[in-house]
């Protein structure tokens, strides 16, 4: 029975070869892969939607049409994560307890064509949340981000702790400030529901509360190729069922549930008669198979429009609800000015853009060089959950760094170049005079003002030989290099305070380059 | 007054004749004139930093003073920005490229290169060039990003500074270079030999909170003092300090000063600095304080100084 299965092959293939690479991409601590990797993030579908990659988008639903739901298997980061977790899963285990634990259940379409509906309709009010949540390229990034990373890192620290020992510094200490509380929950708890699901019912979780694998499954309802079953020489052992991580074949019945099917193949070389294959079978060919009495296929058509007006009745009901979110959700509730507002990434144009866009991937958190943005909890909303804000604790925006711009895969970033980042004014630094220790203390101090790029927090006379940092707001990015590193605690005497809607500055003079020349050592 | 200026004058004069008598005579006894006293500090200007290096050792009596055979050797140059060397916010690579050659040659054992930097470690070593440079010279560059690097000493002599976390590639080095660019700094004043320090310990937002002049002076006092100071002023930046914004900032003077003694070379630094851009002395806070805490004089009249143009 362990006949060579070439498409499993394949499959197994070039799901490492997209897999392996974003991982490492998402952990590589130390900035060494090309910033062209982020294109693995750029192709996944819901990404790809919300970037305006009509093309990619495209394409995967045509992928889905032809060939099945291709991308849950090779493409889809989380499909892939899952099937790792069955296969440590089914270690030690026998067969019937592990690889061939599963048996056939009805779809449950409500739950996911209703996730699916819902989560346009949000996204049309303009907020997306839901696809934040349960999203599985989000939950993947978020995983990798705030789990995998922090364990790499720490692995790499205990072997450059032992290699410092011996006198080499081919590997250095890193400190990783980017794992929020709020991102290593998240990441958690979806491991776990991952964990969870994959062990009892396979790929429950891309079947029911995944709104891609409900839209993909429309795709792959009807696909060009497909896995099926010759009915004419199936003994209707059952083994192709209890092996099916997507539990949709039924193998009484003889059916493969197309929307359903991961296209994974470890059915087609369960078989003892080769009777379950995947091959052409176009919808408009069907009459040609030898079907049973028609009894059958109207049932199932019944059913299928039974749970379409459940699906619809679902989401109707819902729409207050919806609405709702949507208002509580959206920038415009700010009505109290006071509160405070995340600073938002450079190329995000506006929170409200960013809201919009964002599903809290955590890509532009790991690429940062700076690591200055976070994965943000509650703070600032429900409607920014586990987007990152900027944040100035230690760091700063290195004034000439574009990444994060560049790895969004959703545009909630938009690409900018380096002149174009030099302008952009993401906040501007608020100097609180009677906090500062050249007031406090009366001694020198200019931390602020060393540490900015453009000199709009500059230092004036004060008194005697001491000199005072000033901001000129039209010269201030909002880099954030003076809040990061003055000394003031708990309250820094210089702040930077976000733009909901990013500025832009003058781009700084010329200055004339004078030709200075001394001729003499001056002592 | 002026009977003990006279007597003063009289004494130097004597001393200076006897000092030159005896050179004389040494020179005279072995035929050559090699007996020349090192002088206290030496300037170089007009040419590249190599040439001017060298020509600084030499003036200096050799790099085998100060690097001995088999010794761990750290070079300590200021790389603590984003910066090309265009925009001198960092020490020039060719110096610090040159030095390292120098130092293995001397027979240094290991030569080590290491900045606390202010922008993001590795792009500032890349950016300035000075990461090439080692590499190239067959040094070592190591990170100090991170507080693990760093292990805490004491400062009996600070004052408002009593101890403090260094780089543990110094504190296990036989010997060290302080390689400073000469710089406008914003809240310093004056970047030079002495704030070059700043850049060996780990937590800096002390030195800010707790009087930044005295914390200058106080890290100095550390007992383990750097052999040389070679400040580069090949380019120096004269405003906008100490990361610059653009090419106007930056003078290029080609010049260079060394000197076993971190006060006198700030002192002359800033003299030249102040031909470029005027600047008090007593705005520089910690040189002043330096001299105060016996790390070396102000007074250049009074030091051996040798001048020499390329």
């Amino acid at each position: 029975m362990n006949k060579l299965n070439i498409l499993k092959v394949l499959r197994v293939i070039l799901a490492i070869l997209f897999f392996v690479p974003i991982l490492l991409y998402f952990v590589d601590f130390g900035g060494k892969l090309p910033d062209t990797f982020h294109y693995l993030a750029g192709i996944q579908v819901i990404p790809a939607f919300l970037a305006g990659m009509a093309g990619i988008f495209i394409f995967q639903l045509l992928l889905a049409f032809v060939l099945g739901r291709i991308y849950c298997s090779v493409i889809c980061p989380a499909g892939v994560l899952q099937d790792i977790i069955n296969r440590i899963y089914c270690i030690g285990e026998k067969k019937k307890k592990g690889s061939r634990r599963f048996k056939y259940h009805k779809p449950m379409n409500w739950l996911r064509y209703g996730l699916l509906g819902i989560g346009v309709l949000l996204a049309l009010a303009g907020s997306i949340e839901l696809w934040t949540l349960l999203d599985p390229y989000s939950n993947f990034g978020r995983i990798s981000a705030n789990l995998f990373r922090p364990i790499v890192v720490w692995g790499n620290n205990l072997l450059a702790d032992v290699l410092m020992k011996m006198d080499n510094y081919a590997l250095y200490h890193v400190t990783l400030s980017t794992a929020t509380i709020a991102g290593v929950i998240a990441g958690f708890i979806i491991l776990i529901i991952f964990a969870v699901m994959v062990s009892l019912r396979g790929r429950l979780y891309c079947n029911t509360l995944c709104p891609l694998g409900a839209l993909l499954g429309l795709a792959s309802k009807e696909a060009l190729f497909r896995v099926s079953i010759d009915k004419s020489t199936c003994i209707k052992c059952g083994i192709c069922e209890h092996t099916c991580k997507a539990e949709a074949i039924n193998s009484k019945e003889m059916t493969v549930d197309s929307s359903r099917c991961v296209d994974c193949f470890n059915c087609v070389s369960s078989c003892s008669k080769s009777s379950i294959t995947y091959g052409f079978k176009p919808f408009y060919k069907k009459e040609e198979v030898k079907e049973q009495p028609a009894v059958k296929p109207i049932g199932k058509e019944s059913n299928s429009r039974r749970s379409f007006l459940a699906t619809g009745a679902t989401v109707a009901t819902t729409l207050p609800v919806v609405s709702a979110i949507a208002k509580s959700t959206g920038v415009t509730s700010s009505s109290s000015g006071e509160k405070v507002q995340p600073i938002t990434p450079p190329g995000s144009l506006n929170l409200k853009q960013f809201k919009e866009k964002c599903t809290g991937c955590h890509l532009c958190v790991v690429r940062c060089p700076s690591q200055i943005l976070r994965p943000a909890g509650l703070e600032y909303g429900f409607g920014y959950m586990l987007k990152p804000h900027v944040s100035y604790m230690n760091s700063y925006c290195n004034y000439e760094c574009t990444v994060c711009s560049e790895v969004c895969p959703n545009h909630a970033l938009k690409p900018l170049s380096k002149e174009e980042k030099a302008v952009t004014q993401i906040g501007i630094a608020e100097f609180f005079i009677d906090r500062c220790i050249v007031k406090t203390e009366g001694t020198d101090c200019g931390a602020c003002s060393e540490h900015c790029p453009t000199q709009a927090v500059h230092m004036v006379p004060y008194t005697g030989t001491l000199t005072i940092p000033a901001v000129e707001p039209d010269l201030c990015v909002g880099c954030g290099g003076c809040e990061s590193i003055c000394p003031v605690r708990p309250d820094r005497a210089i702040i930077v305070k976000a733009n909901p809607v990013h500025q832009y500055i003058e781009k700084p003079e010329e200055e004339e380059v004078l030709d200075i020349e001394i001729d003499d050592f001056g002592f | 007054m002026k009977r003990r200026d006279f007597f003063k004058t009289g004494i130097m004069a004597g001393a200076a004749l006897s000092l030159n008598f005896e050179g004389l005579q040494a020179a005279l006894a072995s035929n050559t004139m090699t007996v020349q006293q090192a002088p206290d500090l030496v300037a170089v200007m007009g040419s590249e930093p190599e040439a001017m290096l060298d020509k600084a050792l030499e003036a200096l009596g050799s790099i085998d003073k100060y690097v001995k055979k088999g010794q761990k050797i750290v070079i300590k140059p200021n790389i603590g920005w984003d910066r090309s060397p265009e925009m001198a916010g960092n020490t020039n690579p060719e110096l610090i490229q040159a030095l390292v050659k120098r130092c293995l040659n001397a027979g240094a054992s290991k030569v080590t290169v290491f900045d606390h930097t202010c922008d993001n470690w590795q792009k500032c070593y890349d950016s300035s060039g000075i990461a090439a440079a080692v590499k190239a010279a067959g040094g070592v560059i190591v990170p100090g990003n991170d507080e693990k690097y760093y292990k805490t000493v004491p400062l009996p002599n600070g004052v408002s500074l009593k101890s403090t976390q260094i780089h543990e590639a110094l504190l296990e080095a036989d010997a060290w270079i302080n390689v400073p660019v000469l710089k406008n700094h914003g809240g310093a004043k004056l970047s030079c030999a002495m704030k070059n320090y700043m850049g060996i310990v780990w937590d800096r937002r002390f030195f800010h909170q707790n009087d930044l002049q005295q914390c200058i002076a106080d890290i100095c006092t550390w007992p383990k003092k750097p052999v040389l100071n070679i400040v580069d002023a090949y380019r120096i930046m004269h405003q906008n300090g100490p990361q610059g914004k653009s090419l106007a900032d930056v003078a290029s003077i080609k010049s260079l000063i060394a000197s076993p003694d971190i006060v006198a070379v700030d002192t002359a630094a800033l003299r030249m600095f102040n031909q470029v851009k005027k600047l008090d002395m007593e705005a520089v806070g910690h040189i002043g304080k330096g001299e105060e805490m016996k790390l070396g004089s102000t007074d250049l009249d009074k030091l051996n100084i040798q001048r020499i143009r390329i």
